[in-house]
């Protein structure tokens, strides 16, 4: 077993600027400047790919075959807009590609007929575990459009895009992965949903 | 009144949830970020070497292929035989109206229209006219990619995904067939503006 070498330094999210030199180096192949560009992105596209697709398996594959890529199309890297977001990019890709393939055809109809929810957000007082907890519970479908939409930013149009749907598809799963994120973090709602 | 009341209680239904769904959003940006439970990076570099070492290959052949090209274009005169290409789009038009997931059959199907016009383009290549320096990087530029497209299809792992290696790699062959044919179409035509006949 590989011991993993990220410390507690190591940087966790996207908002981070990659030297030009360094993308130089990188789009001119040298492998030791793409290692320096993965350490520092690692985590983050992991975490990425482990909220979106909920599995650790398949966050592993996310992130070595987006990463692949990024090795390998790094010479259509143009540098309008920042390299972290490029990356991001074909992080989400990889993650809805493989979510696509595997498990996304089954997706849930929002039943909209349900009454809303009047009791107060839970999730303002839940702590991390637990709301991770829930967030993995979520179904695929509505765990990417919850993430893409509350974290990565994108719109309702920009979703629909990249699962080939409508938008109402994307606000639909939007409101359903609120309403059962809901339900997980109310203790005496559990035992009415299905995990 | 009754309208103006249900207005405000819809007003405060939809601040409350707009305030419900900025605190959602707080709450995902805080969770802490995740660490992978082993140090994918030797994998990944051993992954990246393996194609480099791949891909050094077929740049090693290919100027190989190039020389037998050109040496035998200089016979070309003694050995021009009419060349029919492979007929157009049939795998491509049956393919590309199915499913995400095509079936075997069609993978097969694809495998040999692509020998074909390999066959075709190789051909072309021996006894065809010979390219100018544009035309051949433009060559060039083709065989590399359907080289790349090789590399993918022995990654591949899902039919959908070789379905569609597949029908990249016919086109690719499609527009190199296109590229040794184009010495003669501009020897007929001359379009007076001097515009390549294919767009790269």
């Amino acid at each position: 077993m590989l011991v993993h070498p990220c410390s507690v330094d190591t940087p966790t999210t996207f908002q981070q600027t990659v030297d030009p030199d360094l993308i130089a180096r990188l789009q001119r192949g040298e492998l030791a400047a793409f290692e320096l560009i993965y350490r520092r992105f690692e985590r983050a596209a992991w975490t990425l790919a482990l909220r979106l697709t909920g599995r650790a398996d398949v966050a592993q594959e996310v992130l070595q075959d987006a990463m692949l890529k990024a090795f390998e199309r790094a010479r259509q890297y143009r540098g309008d807009a920042p390299f972290a977001a490029w990356l991001r990019k074909l992080v989400v890709n990889e993650a809805l590609m493989q979510l696509r393939h595997d498990r996304l055809h089954v997706i849930e109809v929002f039943d909209d007929t349900l009454a809303i929810d009047e009791s107060p957000a839970p999730w303002m007082h839940a702590d991390a575990a637990t709301l991770e907890r829930a967030l993995h519970r979520l179904p695929d479908a509505a765990r990417a459009v919850l993430w893409l939409y509350h974290v990565e930013g994108y719109t309702h149009v920009e979703i629909a895009e990249q699962f080939g749907r409508s938008v109402s598809f994307s606000k639909s799963q939007l409101a359903r992965a609120t309403r059962r994120t809901r339900e997980l973090l109310q203790p005496q709602l559990q035992v009415e949903v299905t995990p | 009144m009754n309208d103006r009341l249900d207005h405000d209680f819809m007003n405060d239904e939809s601040r409350r949830h707009d305030r419900d769904d900025v605190a959602l959003g707080a709450a995902l940006r805080a969770l802490p970020a995740s660490t992978p439970a082993r140090d994918a990076w030797p994998e990944l570099a051993s992954r990246i070497r393996r194609r480099n070492v791949a891909r050094k290959a077929v740049w090693f052949t290919l100027p190989a292929a190039f020389a037998a090209g050109v040496a035998l274009t200089l016979a070309w005169p003694h050995l021009h035989r009419p060349v029919v290409p492979p007929a157009f789009t049939p795998v491509a038009t049956q393919v590309s109206s199915h499913a995400a997931t095509p079936p075997v059959n069609n993978i097969d199907a694809l495998q040999a229209s692509s020998q074909q016009w390999q066959a075709w383009v190789q051909k072309l290549d021996r006894n065809g006219a010979p390219l100018d320096g544009r035309q051949l990087t433009q060559a060039v530029a083709l065989q590399d990619r359907i080289g790349l497209v090789d590399l993918q299809l022995s990654a591949a792992r899902n039919s959908s995904t070789t379905a569609d290696l597949w029908q990249q790699r016919i086109t690719l062959l499609q527009q190199l067939g296109l590229l040794h044919l184009q010495p003669y179409l501009v020897a007929t035509q001359r379009p007076a503006n001097g515009d390549h006949l294919i767009s790269m």
